[in-house]
């Protein structure tokens, strides 16, 4: 191969440009803007979540909590006369996926919104290109706080951010007369370090002592030596910002390698999945007595949440963790926007967005600030009984937190 | 950092080393006859875990007696992986080669997760909180141990295969010499066959004995096809105690560099002992060939 | 000027005419995809292909260029000065890796270029005082305006000095000697070729293309992370570009990059969940049924044609 044919080779190059070209009118024909603006028969938003690759489980839960919420407005008439249709793009849980699917979105779907990323990675990502496209995007899941960096006024946030679980985790810990040696334990992507980086900021000014930080690879079979190294720093407590399965293992092997701080909390995710307290997929009875942040439970004040629980068990036979319910709240929000606003256009729902007031929905009270961050209350919590109690705010509590944690050998059914 | 945590970080290290061990021998057995970047190994062990996960859910049996169900069923798969694919490839291929287990890794993950979905799943065996004692404050995770040794059982008899079987001794013929070892009257095609498909059932018993300690997702394997590669080449061309010993050494390393310097340094010290090896010893730390 | 000459430069001429007709950013992306991709394909080709070096960790030069660009304009350099800085960055790792894996051979070269490429990923993840770490760094734009289609431009642009490089590059002596080595390095150190010298001054040609091509990549999106860049998937892909076109072709990672890009994305808008089985597919039906890639086949079957063929007659440019 490759030794004569310098000629040959040019041709086959050209054969390559001009295919390219040609595939270019086939497969894309023009991609007109805001075509489903006009007469077609559905109303169309775009979602941008991972349904492959190693976030593709959260990716699933996005699915799910879409497609509850798409069959209530679409029994309910639709939006602007329309059934909802909604059009995927999956980033493949890679952020230059994410921001292809913003330009496929607009250019050849013509949708007027976006919902998504899952990860913070990939909706850090596509701020630029929602920004410059002048669409509105909905974020339902990103915590790290970059994602709202850039003040672009066409992004919204429907979760709570990083540093508001930080600063609501040290509030909780001010009115508690536990002492102030504080680990961090993260795991290395940008949920982790963000949630970190928070926290070691936040704790000082706080009266907070940051005596470990400690990143780790998510993933792994075995962190006992990780939660050795914590456990010499003596710190009375350890601050987790995790994934569900590390969560798991984490609680697990800090039993095993005898790691007893005053408190164990965390920056909910894995700590506040459904599954976490469970004993078949989670980590049963080592879950008991960690604390969480949580954006939403099963089991939450708001009207509607029971009623979302038995819709999403019936539609996966499992309970829904908090990423459903963002999806779920994220479609129902972008519907409201969409109503409110006097036309289909990007710019009428960014404007509807910003205005949007529902005090009633299953992810509590929504509207957004000048930033475009929705004020939601970020709820602590602790396992109590293998079941998430809610301990803070004071008049959202559902019980006392217990504290400090008894050690793992004063601890029943381990 | 007390002795007594060193010792004991060394201790947890040696176990996961073992399931590395097991994962390692299995490709350089393949890496050995075939001289194959595989990079379906990590989804081939995802499948063994995904085998006795369905096998454990069906009938209820302890998944530690369940993991010959896993190496059965994956050396039935790495025979029809070599004759439906690998062995139609020109000798030589590498390309070819990468290329191939590249796109079968990709179809194993995305079969995975069309069937079961891209939900995690745990398979908890009750033994997960036991802890044994052993004295000086140091313990050992009951399902670490028995885990360990099991694989430690296969490893000896992967081992013995190769020391012993007509099979084992011309796939190491192979290993040493490809050229030679036709003319030896050693049936190259199903040599490499019946080493691959054992391969194949290493990586899926060492993914039936890493459930119980740990959890399963379609992507689950992709960390240890990586860790497989450093286990050959620190084991030294295709040796499989070689590899083993290395995935004991690498248990080992991690540990005790998370517990030293952070567990986020501990991947990139496996990778910082690889380039080394490859550069001043590259016949492997327990080889004495040239690579 | 032959004919392919001029229908090299009417292809050329097409492609960068393309933003005239296409204005969706949506199909731009992809096209700017296509082409950075067949630039990394090329580059890549240099080491694999005609040197035979079958590298898997192309993405220590692409995340060099990408980090090299969003680094030094924090340092206050304007932006494409920093695309220098990021080739510079790119050709010292290079060096550094060229220096460590060039000595071994076959599979043991390629998993040496995952070893550093890895290491390099980790490190950037770990050293979040100079990269940011995983929560990621900002990338200056290189262009303002009609962004994507300035971008679309630059790779096409990329592409060709990549397939001119090559060109020039197989037509050298260097060149040959690159082959000589692919062939049978022994025999060519045996000739007195300095094989060393000669594969690493492949490797940093390569190298700075790729740098440029991760700056380009890094600056449309205006943020990175180390996962992204450094990642195995960029060098993967890479590579499979270039072996599904064809290796030690011009042609082939040309192909590779439009076939590969174009299925991806159309199996994506079609088969949601199942399209990396679709995928998978795809390459396990190029290794099985056009073992040479999809170029590398075709050349084969003509040259075998030709010379079956008597009198030989000249080959028919316009069917190809």
């Amino acid at each position: 191969m490759g030794r004569s044919f310098g000629r040959g080779s040019a041709v086959y190059l050209l054969a390559g440009l001009g295919l390219a070209a040609t595939l270019t009118f086939a497969a894309c024909g023009g991609g007109q803007r805001g075509a489903a603006a006009g007469d077609a028969a559905t109303f169309k938003i775009g979602v941008i979540t991972s349904l492959t690759g190693p976030a593709a489980a959260f990716g699933q839960a996005h699915e799910n909590g879409y497609a509850i919420a798409l069959g209530e407005i679409n029994a309910r008439g639709g939006v602007k006369g329309k059934p909802i249709e909604l059009v995927y793009y999956d980033d493949q849980s890679r952020p230059d996926q994410a921001v292809q699917g913003v330009n496929k979105l607009i250019d050849r779907d013509g949708v007027p919104i976006v919902l998504g990323a899952y990860s913070s990675e990939n909706t850090r990502a596509i701020v630029p290109a929602v920004t410059q496209k002048q669409v509105p995007l909905l974020m339902p899941t990103a915590t790290a706080d970059n994602v709202m960096d850039s003040n672009s006024p066409w992004v919204f946030r429907l979760c709570a951010g990083s540093s508001a679980y930080a600063s609501a985790t040290l509030d909780f810990l001010k009115t508690t007369s536990l002492p102030r040696r504080m680990a961090i334990v993260y795991e290395n992507t940008n949920f982790g370090q963000s949630q970190a980086d928070a926290m070691a900021q936040a704790a000082g000014p706080a009266g907070f002592e940051i005596v470990a930080n400690e990143a780790y690879q998510a993933s792994a079979p075995d962190y006992k030596a990780l939660l050795q190294r914590v456990k010499a720093a003596s710190p009375d407590i350890v601050y987790f910002a995790s994934y569900l399965l590390d969560a798991s293992t984490l609680m697990r092997q800090s039993a095993q390698v005898g790691l007893e701080p005053q408190a164990f909390a965390s920056a909910g995710t894995g700590f506040a999945a459904a599954e976490f307290p469970t004993a078949d997929k989670g980590a049963g009875a080592y879950a008991e007595y960690t604390f969480s942040v949580s954006q939403w439970l099963p089991t939450a004040r708001w009207r509607g949440s029971a009623e979302f629980d038995a819709a999403f068990f019936k539609l996966t036979g499992t309970h829904p963790a908090y990423h459903a319910m963002q999806a779920y709240a994220a479609l129902l929000t972008a519907a409201a926007a969409i109503d409110k606003a006097p036309d289909a256009t990007p710019a009428a729902i960014r404007d509807a967005m910003k205005t949007i007031d529902l005090p009633d929905t299953p992810f509590g009270p929504i509207s957004f600030d000048a930033r475009g961050q929705n004020r939601h209350p970020v709820l602590i919590t602790q396992v109590l009984g293998g079941q998430y109690k809610i301990v803070h705010p004071p008049d959202a509590a559902e019980t006392q937190a217990v504290l400090p944690t008894p050690p793992w050998s004063a601890r029943k059914g381990l | 950092m007390t002795a007594q945590a060193a010792v004991q970080a060394a201790i947890n290290g040696l176990l996961t080393g073992g399931l590395y061990a097991l994962v390692g021998m299995g490709l350089a057995l393949i890496f050995g006859v075939m001289r194959i970047v595989n990079f379906a190994h990590g989804a081939f062990m995802m499948l063994g875990m995904y085998i006795t996960f369905v096998a454990v859910g069906a009938t209820g049996v302890s998944p530690y007696l369940m993991f010959p169900v896993a190496g059965l069923v994956m050396f039935v798969f790495g025979a029809l992986v070599y004759y439906g694919l690998l062995s139609r490839l020109p000798a030589g291929a590498d390309f070819m080669q990468i290329l191939l287990t590249i796109g079968l890794s990709l179809i194993c993950t995305d079969a995975v997760q069309l069937v079961f979905g891209a939900d995690y799943h745990l398979l908890n065996t009750g033994l997960a909180s036991t802890n044994l004692a052993l004295g000086y404050g140091l313990s050992v995770n009951a399902p670490w141990v028995v885990s360990f040794a099991i694989a430690a059982a296969i490893s000896v008899g992967l081992y013995l295969f190769v020391l012993r079987t007509m099979t084992g001794r011309a796939a190491r013929a192979i290993a040493q010499t490809p050229a030679a070892a036709p003319l030896m009257g050693i049936n190259v095609h199903r040599v490499q066959a019946i080493s691959f498909a054992v391969g194949t059932a290493a990586a899926g018993v060492a993914g039936a004995l890493l459930l119980p300690v740990f959890y399963l997702y379609p992507t689950v394997g992709d960390q240890f096809t990586e860790k497989a590669f450093v286990m050959v080449v620190l084991g030294g061309m295709g040796s499989i105690v070689g590899a083993a010993t290395a995935g004991l050494v690498l248990g080992v390393v991690e540990s005790l560099t998370s517990l030293y310097w952070g567990n986020q340094w501990a991947l990139v010290v496996d990778f910082v002992l690889f380039v080394l090896v490859l550069s001043f010893k590259p016949g492997g730390i327990f080889g004495t060939e040239r690579a | 000027m032959t004919r392919s000459h001029a229908l090299a430069a009417a292809a050329f001429a097409g492609a960068l005419l393309v933003p005239f007709v296409v204005r969706s950013d949506y199909t731009l992306q992809v096209l700017f995809r296509l082409f950075l991709f067949s630039a990394l394909g090329l580059a890549w080709n240099l080491v694999g292909g005609y040197a035979g070096q079958l590298s898997l960790g192309h993405s220590a030069y692409f995340g060099a260029g990408a980090y090299g660009l969003a680094l030094s304009t924090r340092l206050g350099l304007p932006a494409w000065p920093s695309v220098g800085v990021g080739i510079l960055v790119a050709m010292l790792f290079a060096l550094v890796i060229g220096g460590v894996s060039f000595r071994l051979r076959g599979p043991y070269f390629a998993l040496a270029t995952i070893a550093c490429a890895e290491i390099l990923r980790l490190s950037a993840k770990n050293l979040t005082g100079l990269t940011g770490g995983d929560v990621g760094a900002a990338v200056p734009a290189l262009f303002s305006g009609q962004v994507v289609r300035s971008f679309y431009w630059s790779a096409v642009l990329l592409a060709s000095l990549a397939a001119a490089a090559t060109l020039a590059v197989t037509r050298s002596r260097f060149g040959y000697y690159l082959m000589a080595i692919r062939e049978d390095e022994d025999t060519a150190l045996s000739v007195g070729i300095d094989t060393a010298k000669t594969k690493l001054a492949a490797l940093l040609i390569s190298a700075a293309l790729t740098a440029v091509a991760g700056s380009l990549y890094a600056s449309l999106f205006l943020y990175i992370v180390p996962d992204q860049v450094f990642g195995l998937d960029i060098s993967n892909e890479v590579a499979i570009v270039a072996m599904l076109g064809g290796v030690g072709t011009i042609a082939g990672p040309i192909v590779g990059a439009l076939i590969l890009e174009t299925a991806s994305e159309l199996f994506k808008n079609v088969f949601l969940e199942a399209h990396l089985l679709i995928y998978g597919g795809l390459l396990v039906f190029v290794v099985l049924f056009l073992p040479d890639g999809i170029v590398g086949t075709i050349v084969r079957r003509r040259t075998l044609a030709r010379r079956r063929a008597k009198p030989p007659r000249a080959p028919d440019h316009a069917a190809a």
